[in-house]
């Protein structure tokens, strides 16, 4: 076991360094939902340009072929620089491209991969329905074959960036009568389709970032189809991996900066004087030092067999109830100023309120801690 | 950068779980044949880090936590700092010094044929003779007979402060493989046990106990690998990171403890059944190296 990276690592890092210190701004993401998008993808172009898109994804599809070490040492540098976040481009980014990688066809992931490194395509993920949320095996939105197309007919809901989204990861019920997992298919999913309404949800944070999306009679061509028809339960899985895996790498490489950030905050307004206060940073900070050490341990267990360990989804767990411990600090110790929050700020408050996604989206924290207790201790499955 | 053990250490590992399996076992805890310190001693465990052994923390830590996951007997910890960093190799008692007082009372674990007590007090390792008469008997922790030097003789500091974090480091070490030791004790039992015609572990609410119990051990493991791997590597934060493994690793070992008991019921209070074992030892380590504020915070001079 070793801490210490290589000199080509070092090397790497000071690259993303010098490149993040000439051009990070400091502008920050607009809260206008055209004007962000905007941003994420001019963002997203430049990292491109810049060789700093799909670190480790294989360079025939434009990325850089380099390893897993080198995108996490990339986004420890990309949070040290307060870089804007990823935005829009977290779905395709962090399991679109991922899924397509590994189930896709040649030719589609010829066609998407390239779009979503330049920030070209944005992607979004219909999975969960009204009636199918935590039991995503409920899916009742269906598609029928006609030809060589499938009619989809049906609603997806919480669907983050659907209505700036250009495609969609999705799944839908391509057998008729089928059950549960099985008949299920993952499809990518034009968003400009006839037949699509996108009905934008506002969040209690002010934030219009997920919508309601209906389907009707929306044409899909079978080729768009990823991993087979009937094998969309299995694709899902492997996109859940990477959502609930490495997706989530830079949101922890971020926390260690946002402790630190609040320790200053508390000793320069004084509060750290006082002991729950004191009590409560000295947890935080431990943890989020044990947070990166989970990474870098999963992160090496990828190098070592090609595949997380089966502790991926504590580190899920963990990452994302700290990530609201952090979120509740910084309330803390800004005390009463927090009333004056309106729809519209984007600040500390809007981070506490959003915040709540972390054990909701992407599987509840509930439905986390069912998974260790079945798949790491072996406890009978109760669902 | 590689946080997870190489195939030497996975080998080693292996080798120190069926050793311990079937030479330490956690239920004989209370009563240790008189020859086991020599056994381990053979093993080699007393001294990996001794300057001739050329092993690295990050082993010696692997290895603890297998030890301690058995409830091995904590003179091991002093014993391996002192042949790390003293001129006094052997058997060394393990010594709470950090709310010592001078001439005050001291207590002190595994005197038997120990010639020396060791322990932390602020950041130095400090030792001290032992008479030879000390004798000892269980206090709180039934596994790790107790004796009291009252008042106490003067300790002596060992200069070099790494002693301290290695000191800290194998407490942790201890202290998680105690952690994960009433994990699975507690999955274990939640699979056969059966109320309600089925195992108790299929209901949710026992099923989230042991997953917080899950994630503790994970966490308090991840941070004592990146501690241990920052003390082989003479990272400048090494204090840092011994200082939040040790708290992580009490706080599972606590933790777990408890959790451990309430997934036994009545059981689990019973003097008989083997729950009590591991938090007992818990409250003992967590007096061991405790973490200190200051160097968290990075306030520490
Ligand atoms: C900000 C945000 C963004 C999202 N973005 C997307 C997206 O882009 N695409 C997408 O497809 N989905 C998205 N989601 C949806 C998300 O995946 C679901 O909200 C989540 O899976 C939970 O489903 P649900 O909301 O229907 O809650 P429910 O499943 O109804 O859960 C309600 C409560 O019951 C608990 N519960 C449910 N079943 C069990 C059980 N078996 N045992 C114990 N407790 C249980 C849950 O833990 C929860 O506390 C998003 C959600 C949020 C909050």
């Amino acid at each position: 076991m070793d801490i210490r990276f290589s000199p080509e690592e070092q090397h790497f890092r000071a690259e993303c360094r010098d490149w993040l210190h000439d051009n990070v701004t400091g502008q920050r993401r607009p809260m206008d939902a055209a004007a962000a998008i905007d941003f994420d993808k001019a963002w997203q172009r430049r990292l491109f340009d810049a060789g700093w898109a799909g670190i480790n994804w294989p360079k025939e599809y434009g990325g850089r072929g380099l390893s897993i070490v080198q995108q996490v040492i990339w986004l420890e540098e990309y949070a040290r620089a307060h870089a804007p976040w990823i935005g829009a481009n977290f779905v395709g980014i962090n399991h679109g491209g991922p899924t397509l990688i590994l189930n896709a066809s040649e030719a589609q992931k010829e066609y998407h991969l390239p779009r979503i490194l330049r920030g070209e395509a944005i992607w979004c993920q219909g999975f969960s329905e009204p009636g199918a949320g935590s039991d995503l095996a409920g899916i009742r939105t269906h598609a029928r074959i006609e030809g060589n197309e499938l009619v989809v007919n049906g609603t997806k809901i919480w669907t983050s960036f659907a209505h700036v989204a250009d495609w969609q990861e999705l799944v839908v019920r391509t057998e008729e009568g089928s059950q549960r997992h099985k008949g299920l298919s993952w499809v990518i999913c034009p968003m400009h389709a006839p037949g699509i309404e996108v009905r934008p949800i506002r969040k209690m944070s002010g934030q219009v970032e997920f919508a309601q999306v209906f389907y009707d009679d929306v044409r899909v061509p079978l080729d768009n189809v990823v991993g087979g028809l009937g094998n969309g339960w299995k694709v899902a899985m492997s996109t859940l991996s990477f959502e609930r895996g490495t997706g989530f790498i830079a949101d922890q490489v971020k926390q260690s900066q946002e402790v630190e950030e609040l320790l200053e905050r508390a000793r320069s307004s004084g509060a750290i004087k006082d002991e729950r206060i004191a009590e409560q940073l000295i947890q935080l900070r431990a943890e989020v030092a044990a947070l990166r050490a989970m990474t870098y341990r999963n992160i090496s267990e990828v190098v070592r067999t090609g595949q997380p360990g089966p502790e991926a989804s504590v580190i899920r767990l963990f990452a994302s109830e700290l990530g609201q411990r952090l979120e509740r600090m910084a309330l803390l110790l800004a005390g009463e100023e927090v009333l004056d929050f309106r729809y519209g700020d984007d600040d500390l408050v809007a981070d506490y309120l959003r915040g709540f996604a972390a054990t909701i989206a992407g599987g509840t924290a509930q439905i986390q801690r069912d998974i260790i207790a079945e798949r790491l201790l072996g406890l009978p499955k109760s669902r | 950068m590689d946080l997870t053990p190489d195939t030497e250490q996975l080998a080693l590992l292996t080798a120190t779980a069926d050793w311990c399996r079937d030479n330490m076992p956690l239920d004989q805890a209370r009563a240790r044949p008189a020859g086991l310190w020599a056994e381990l001693d053979a093993m080699g465990w007393t001294a990996m880090t001794a300057p001739d052994m050329g092993l690295t923390h990050a082993t010696e830590a692997l290895v603890f936590a297998e030890l301690g996951r058995h409830l091995a007997p904590v003179g091991l910890i002093a014993t391996a700092v002192a042949a790390r960093w003293s001129e006094h190799p052997g058997k060394t008692a393990l010594a709470l010094l950090d709310s010592h007082v001078a001439g005050g009372r001291v207590r002190v674990y595994d005197p038997v044929g120990a010639d020396r007590a060791l322990g932390l007090a602020g950041h130095l390792v400090a030792t001290t003779p032992l008479p030879s008469d000390l004798g000892g008997a269980p206090g709180l922790d039934p596994s790790a007979p107790l004796a009291h030097l009252d008042p106490a003789p003067p300790f002596t500091a060992l200069g070099d402060p790494r002693a301290g974090l290695h000191l800290q480091l194998l407490t942790a070490a201890f202290a998680v493989g105690c952690a994960d030791a009433a994990r699975d004790m507690a999955a274990d039992y939640a699979k056969v046990r059966e109320q309600f015609d089925r195992p108790i572990g299929w209901f949710q609410a026992l099923k989230h106990i042991c997953a917080d119990m899950a994630v503790r051990s994970a966490v308090a493991r991840s941070q004592l690998y990146y501690a241990a791997a920052a003390l082989d590597a003479g990272d400048a934060e090494a204090a840092f990171h011994a200082a939040a493994a040790m708290r992580l690793a009490d706080q599972a070992a606590i933790e777990n403890g408890r959790a451990n008991i309430q997934v036994h019921g009545g059981i689990g209070m019973t003097d008989e059944a083997y729950p009590h074992l591991c938090l007992k030892r818990a409250h003992l380590l967590s007096f061991v190296a405790p973490a200190r504020r200051d160097i968290i915070l990075g306030e520490a001079a």
